[in-house]
Parts: C-alpha cells; sequence; structure tokens
C-alpha cells in the first residue's frame, strides 16, 4: 500500500510541474501589457516603462520562470501585483472558503444521492422515473441559475438567509452555517444528479448478483443487505464519480462565489485571471493542482479499502 | 426505559437541535444586515479593491474611499470642488507659480504615535513622484519637495502646473508615516494620520475592508460612523443582492441596468456624470490613415453617429448626448457644443465627398469585448452607413498597449473628464497619454500656454476657446457622457463629488 501510495504521489508531483509550466507559459505570452494594466489609462509611457523594470517583466521568459520555481519550490508564491498582499496569504486564507463549500456539497451529494439511488434502485417503477427526471433537471440547470433561484426565494424574499457575505466558524458557528447553507446547495444539486444516477445503476446490477440472493436467503434483512453489502460492492464506482464531481466543484464554485460574494479561491481566480495578477493565478493553479492529486490519491486509498483487488493492481 | 421514550426522547432532541440551528440561522441573519447599524456602522459596497495601501503607489476615484479612510491630504476638495485646507492650512505660489509653500497644522499624529511633520510630507511627495504608481505624473513637473521648517514644505515646480493643488487634495496629497516605508507591509498594513484605521485582523483583502475610528483624530467632525465597512463586489449580481438584501448602506454601482430594482428596493439613486463615450481620433495628422488628416473627413464621423441611439442602446438612456469632451463643471464647457454634430448622415456624406472620399473610407480600429461586443457592432454599423468601413483588430489584452503604441489610428473607449489641466495633459497635449500621434497644433499649443501660466479669468477664456477650436477641428468624436450612479438606502444621506466616482467620505453621512 505504501509503495502504491508513493507511486502516485510521485506522479502527482510531476503533474504538478507540468501543469504550472504550461500555466506560465500560457499567462505570460498572452498577458499582454502587465504593466499597463496595472497601473490603468491614465499612467504614462514612462511609469509603464518604470513599473515593468520593476517587476522583473523586461527580462527573458525563461530567466522569469527560473526565477519564479526557484522561490515556489521554498513556498514563497510572491506577492499579488493587484493587492499587495503576499500570494501564499491571499491563497491560505480562502482555500479553507472554499474547501467548505466543496466538502459540503459533496457530502450533502453523496448522502442525498446514495438515499435517491438505493430509493430508486430498489422501488423501481414511479420512484425511479422521478429520480431519473430530477437527475436530468440537476444536470440541465445551470449552477448559476439554481444560486440566483436560491438567493431571491431564501434570501432576499423570505430574509432566511443572507444574500452574500461569509463568516468565519470561528466568528459564528451559526453564521457560518447561515452563510454557506445556500452556496452549498446550488453546489450540490449538479453533483446529486450525477452520484444518484451512478448509485442506481450500481445497486441495480449488485441486486442481480448471485451473492445478494444467497445473504437474503441466510434471512439478513433487506435494509443489511443493502446498506452493509450492495452498497459496499457500488460504492467503488460511486466514489470515483464523486472524485470527479469534487473537482468538478471546484470550478462550480467559481460562479457560486461569484454570485454569493464568497471570499474563496473562485472569487479571487476570477479577479486574479481578469486583471493579469500573475503570481496569484500561478499560486492558484499550483493549490488547484495539489488539491486534485490529493483528492485522487484519497480516493484511490478509499477504493483500495472498499475493493482489495485495487490494491494489488 | 420504555422504547416509547427512548423515540419520544429522539424526536425531542432533535426538535431542540432543529430549533437551535433555525434560530442561529434567523438570528445571524438579523444582526449582520448593514441597514439597520446605520449611525454606528456604516456599509459600503465598492466596486473594487484597493489596488495598494502604500500612498506612493495608490489610486485614487473608486479607491478614493480607503485611502480617505486612513489617511489625511494635504488639501481637501469641497462638493464644489473648491479646495479647502486639509493638513495645510495656507498655501501660497510665488508670481511665475513655479514654487508652492505649503504650511501644516502643528497637532497631527499618525496611528503609530508619531508627530506629522513637514519633513515626512516632503518625503511622501518625492515616494509619490518616484513610486511608478499610476498617478505619478501628477508630480512630473516637481523638481523637489523640501522641509523648510517643521510645519512649512517648499515645493518647486519646473513649470506651472494648474492642477497641483487639486492633486494635492487627491492621492499626490496622501501622508503616510515615515515608519511604514520600509515595512514589508506597506502595501496591506497602511499608517496614516486618517479618521480610521484599517482592522487588519477583521480583513480579508480583496473582498471586505473594516475601519474601526481612530480615537485620536485630530478633526473628529469628520468621522460620523464607529466602524466603516467596505465590502467589494465584483459581480453585478451579487451588488444587486447585496442592495436588496439590505447589506450595503451605500454603494457605487457597476451598470445602470439595475438601477430600477435598486430604487424598488428604496435605495436612493445620486447620479453623475465622470466620463465621455466616443471616438478618440488619435491620427489628425493622417500618419496611418491620411484620410484623417482631414478635418471634413473628422467632421463626417461625428455626422454619422447618431447619440440619442446609441446613449439609449449601449447606457439604457443614463446619460446626456454631448459632441464635447469637457465636462459640464468646466470653465471651458459650453452648452451649444453639446450638440455641434447632431446626428445628419447625409451632410457626412456630403463631407466626404466634399473630402475627396465619395466612394467612402477605411478605417482601423481595435476592439474588445472587455467595452461591450455590441457597441463596436454599432459603431460598424453608423460609419458603414455613411460609406465608411471600419475593420476591427483584436489586440486582446494589449487593447490599451496597443493603442497607445500606437498601431490604430482611431480608438472607442470611455475616458475620464477631469479638470481642465487634467483633461488636456491626458488628452489634448502633444505629450498627453491619448495623444499617441502627439497631434501638434499652434492654436492649441497657445491655448494650453495660457490655461498654464495666464490669470484664472485668460485660463478659464482660453480653456473654452480650446473647447471650440477641438470640436470644430473634430479631434475626438464623442457622443454621450454616460452616468454613473451611487446609491444610498434610507439611512444614509450622501453629497457627491464632482469628477471623483464615488463621494468623499466625510460627505457620507447618516440621516439626521
Amino acid at each position: 500500500m505504501l509503495r502504491f501510495i508513493l507511486r502516485r504521489l510521485a506522479s502527482g508531483v510531476v503533474l504538478i510541474v507540468v501543469i504550472s509550466t504550461i500555466a506560465f507559459g500560457l499567462l505570460y505570452v498572452g498577458g499582454g501589457d502587465i504593466a499597463r494594466r496595472i497601473l490603468g489609462q491614465t499612467a504614462t509611457a514612462e511609469t509603464v516603462a518604470q513599473k515593468t523594470e520593476q517587476l522583473g517583466l523586461n527580462r527573458p521568459l525563461y530567466e522569469q520562470f527560473v526565477d519564479w520555481v526557484s522561490h515556489a519550490v521554498v513556498g514563497d508564491f510572491g506577492t499579488s501585483w493587484f493587492t499587495g498582499q503576499e500570494v501564499i496569504q491571499a491563497i491560505s486564507s480562502r482555500v479553507a472558503v472554499t474547501l467548505s463549500l466543496v466538502i459540503g456539497a459533496t457530502l450533502i451529494s453523496a448522502i442525498v444521492a446514495v438515499l435517491l439511488g438505493v430509493w430508486a434502485a430498489r422501488r423501481r417503477g414511479w420512484p425511479d422515473r422521478l429520480v431519473q427526471v430530477i437527475s436530468v433537471l440537476g444536470f440541465a440547470i445551470p449552477g448559476f441559475l439554481i444560486a440566483l433561484g436560491l438567493v431571491i426565494v431564501f434570501a432576499i424574499n423570505l430574509g432566511w438567509f443572507k444574500p452574500t457575505g461569509f463568516v468565519q466558524f470561528a466568528t459564528s458557528p451559526s453564521g457560518w452555517l447561515s452563510s454557506i447553507t445556500l452556496p452549498v446547495i446550488a453546489l450540490a444539486i449538479g453533483g446529486i444528479a450525477g452520484v444518484t444516477q451512478q448509485i442506481r445503476g450500481s445497486v441495480i446490477d449488485a441486486l442481480r448478483q448471485d451473492y445478494v440472493r444467497t445473504l437474503r436467503s441466510r434471512g439478513l434483512s433487506a435494509n443489511r443487505v443493502i446498506y452493509k453489502h450492495v452498497l459496499r460492492n457500488a460504492g467503488g464506482p460511486a466514489l470515483a464519480v464523486l472524485a470527479v464531481q469534487f473537482v468538478g466543484l471546484l470550478g462550480g464554485a467559481v460562479i457560486v462565489e461569484q454570485v454569493f460574494a464568497i471570499p474563496g479561491l473562485g472569487q479571487v481566480a476570477v479577479s486574479a485571471t481578469n486583471q493579469g495578477d500573475i503570481p496569484l493565478v500561478m499560486g492558484l493553479v499550483v493549490v488547484t493542482a495539489i488539491i486534485v492529486v490529493v483528492v485522487n490519491l484519497v480516493i484511490d486509498i478509499l477504493q483500495g479499502f472498499l475493493n482489495p483487488k485495487v490494491r494489488l493492481s | 426505559m420504555h422504547p416509547k421514550e427512548t423515540t419520544m426522547f429522539r424526536w425531542k432532541r432533535l426538535a431542540a437541535v432543529a430549533a437551535v440551528v433555525a434560530l442561529g440561522l434567523t438570528g445571524c441573519s438579523a444582526s449582520s444586515g448593514g441597514s439597520e447599524d446605520a449611525g454606528g456602522t456604516l456599509t459600503l459596497g465598492q466596486i473594487v479593491q484597493p489596488t495598494t495601501f502604500a500612498a506612493a503607489q495608490s489610486n485614487w476615484a473608486n479607491e478614493s474611499p480607503y485611502m480617505q479612510a486612513v489617511y489625511d491630504t494635504l488639501l481637501t476638495a469641497d462638493p464644489e470642488g473648491e479646495l479647502q485646507p486639509g493638513l495645510a492650512t495656507k498655501w501660497e505660489y510665488n508670481d511665475d507659480k513655479t514654487q508652492l509653500t505649503l504650511t501644516l497644522r502643528d497637532d497631527v499624529k499618525f496611528t503609530d504615535g508619531t508627530a506629522l511633520d513637514a519633513e515626512a510630507v516632503a518625503q511622501n511627495l518625492v515616494r509619490f513622484r518616484d513610486g511608478a504608481g499610476p498617478n505619478a505624473s501628477y508630480l512630473v513637473d516637481m523638481t523637489d519637495a523640501v522641509a523648510t521648517d517643521a510645519t512649512t514644505v517648499t515645493i518647486t515646480l519646473k513649470a506651472a502646473n494648474p492642477a497641483l493643488l487639486t492633486y494635492l487634495s487627491q492621492n499626490a496629497g496622501l501622508v503616510e508615516a515615515p515608519s511604514a516605508f520600509e515595512s514589508s507591509d506597506i502595501q496591506t498594513v497602511p499608517v496614516g494620520s486618517g479618521p480610521y484605521t484599517l482592522d487588519t485582523a477583521a480583513t480579508v483583502i480583496g473582498t471586505s475592508y473594516v475601519f474601526n475610528k481612530n480615537p485620536d483624530y485630530w478633526n473628529a467632525e469628520n468621522q460620523h460612523y464607529d466602524k466603516i465597512v467596505m465590502n467589494v463586489y465584483g459581480d453585478p449580481t451579487a451588488l444587486l443582492n447585496a442592495v436588496k438584501g439590505g447589506q450595503v448602506n451605500a454603494a457605487n454601482t457597476l451598470n445602470n441596468n439595475d438601477v430600477a430594482q435598486m430604487e424598488a428596493s428604496g435605495f436612493t439613486a445620486n447620479p453623475l456624470e465622470l466620463n465621455w463615450a466616443g471616438l478618440t481620433l488619435m491620427d489628425r495628422d493622417g500618419t496611418v490613415d491620411p484620410a484623417l488628416a482631414n478635418v471634413k473627413v473628422r467632421q463626417a464621423i461625428n455626422y454619422a453617429f447618431d447619440k440619442d441611439a446609441m446613449l439609449k442602446t449601449v447606457e439604457s438612456g443614463f446619460g446626456t448626448p454631448t459632441t464635447q469632451v469637457f465636462p459640464e463643471r468646466s470653465a471651458a464647457y459650453d452648452k451649444s457644443l453639446d450638440s455641434a454634430y447632431d446626428y445628419d448622415p447625409a451632410k457626412a456624406k456630403e463631407l466626404l465627398a466634399e473630402a475627396g472620399y465619395a466612394d467612402g473610407v477605411t478605417i482601423q480600429m481595435p476592439s474588445t469585448p472587455l467595452l461591450g461586443s455590441a457597441t463596436f457592432t454599432l459603431i460598424q454599423q453608423q460609419l458603414a452607413d455613411v460609406g465608411i468601413t471600419v475593420e476591427y483588430g483584436e489586440p486582446g489584452n494589449n487593447f490599451i498597449a496597443d493603442v497607445l503604441t500606437p498601431k490604430y489610428p482611431v480608438v472607442y473607449i470611455p475616458l475620464q473628464q477631469g479638470g481642465d489641466w487634467e483633461l488636456i495633459q491626458f488628452l489634448i497635449s502633444p505629450t498627453a497619454t491619448f495623444n499617441p500621434y502627439h497631434t501638434t497644433d499652434d492654436t492649441v499649443n497657445g491655448y494650453i500656454a495660457t490655461v498654464q501660466n495666464g490669470t484664472q479669468e485668460e485660463a478659464d477664456k482660453a480653456a473654452a476657446d480650446l473647447n471650440k477650436y477641438l470640436v470644430d477641428n473634430a479631434w475626438f468624436a464623442p457622443w454621450y457622457r454616460p452616468q454613473s450612479t451611487y446609491v444610498t438606502d434610507a439611512n444614509t444621506s450622501v453629497v457627491m463629488q464632482p469628477g471623483n466616482a464615488v463621494p468623499y467620505l466625510w460627505n457620507i453621512t447618516p440621516k439626521a
């Protein structure tokens, strides 16, 4: 198992290096006149030239890249060109916000999807058709529309939640819960649609297996068969879908954080990319890549726990 | 325990948890709104984050509230635009206006406990000039700033700068404590002498900035709130939702599309005109497009635009049609010039024919989705109607850089309407940023020289003559002055500041 984890970690490191290199090249090639973008239209040509030199943008690209890498490997991602904040500080203060949304949405997706998927697979008939319709709707309706609808109904009309903003858990646990409820629901709906279909299909397949009949013939209750044995077998494919959903939710958080004005990675990614804040964008690229690698590693380990054959392969 | 009792106990426990959560949610929702706290806390909706808190690289306009919260300026401006004392109580020029002497207050302390003196002010002025900030050019004429005694600063200039005093009431006049100069946190932790201090623990950089009242502030009259929160809304929908949900007391708006909904939520719309929108006909010497050297071609472009229709389509009717670049508050402004080139496609075609371009003209322009694709389509259509073909280039992120290089003869970009001298330096003088072909004209230069060196009366007349000359010679093809809208809730009063994107902080007050 240890070798398996080490191998995965090594390939993760290679992935992060490749992604960073490509991102750096793309940002600088398509970045345009960065100093002009920082200073705006009123700055004179002389000031723009002075700023360019100050930022070291007049140096050859490879030199800038080597400089960035030599600092990045020791955790120094530089300073944001647009806020003056250290990149690592800007990201660390926002990672927890985004992760609380994405983990919350993933957990809700998993729980609701298991309940709906099992219900549809066991009952078939109209519950199955209803779940299928709900899944298709969840897929079809864009996340930002769901977010807007939730804000209008539950925040503006009913006044149950704040329409925008985020409260830190340490400041007020109830305020934190209030501030993430609507964004998490908005994010979770798409996830529920995907995972429910996967669970439903896997459970239907598993229920047809011989071992299920054997378990039933031994007198085990239907719930015990489903939740202890069938779901364990159906869990593998569902976990794979959840992993993809988790990564997808990081992207979905971009829109949701904008609509709810939540200070997460998505919000800062949009503003940093629009502005051309290269140090911050590069920091975000690396951190997101690390999150994706770690999530995939955790899922692989969980898969191994659920199915020993995975560990052997 | 009886099984039924166990079940009941579980349900009761569940109900209690649900009630606590519900109370928590409701309680939070009610206490975190901005409006109910008015008087104690002011919550502002900002459309940009501060790029820096370092005074030497500071920005102004939409960023001015951040700066005015933590810093003082040497001078201030009242809502009529008249200069008033700030840290400087007296200011005096020598005869040829190349030396300015400022007399400072002697009772001001920075929040680090040190006293504000002339040496600190002189250092700030030099740092602003040399700091490569967006407005460093404001002090480009300054040869030096010297503390002649503890409360006197003398600024020497290469040449008279009619806008210098105004600049000293804006970011060029911000004074930061010298202790911050070498600080590694200078961009995020301001040390000033302003009415508030930044609460760095409660601030989330880029999202929410919290300021607490400075108890030792020398001018308590300007402290209307105990606490000010500035929340950043980069997305129009989020801003609209924050307004509708009562999460802000006052906010600048990202566009005029949502103003009606904000008014319906009980907010008051406070309009202001800051920019002009239209074409800058940069290549007046015909360097890359010889047709533009002909004034009749430039006038034809002016006649080709249905300005009312453009305003209605692009800005939903919020704004005023115009054909001049000087703002209404300027001495150069002439109302009759707002309709100097009323929409007349027949006249445009006639002028093109007279100029020898009866078969039409082709002009190159840059386009960018950031300024709205629909506007570029309208430009193409309106000019095509009179026989002018527009071919767009796509410079991407290099839009402004390519315009100023210069690569294009004509550009559409809304530009700011500052004070007269600022506008001349930005748009008109041979070295102006938006005169990239360095068009020079003896008549224009003569007017500029009078604005720079004449008496106030002479300068005002020269500015008015310059304005008329530019309109007659079609240096630009303006369409309208778009309206910006600042909204305030029922508990908040505001007095707009002419020429600034948002009101000055001390002009936002609790409604009596």
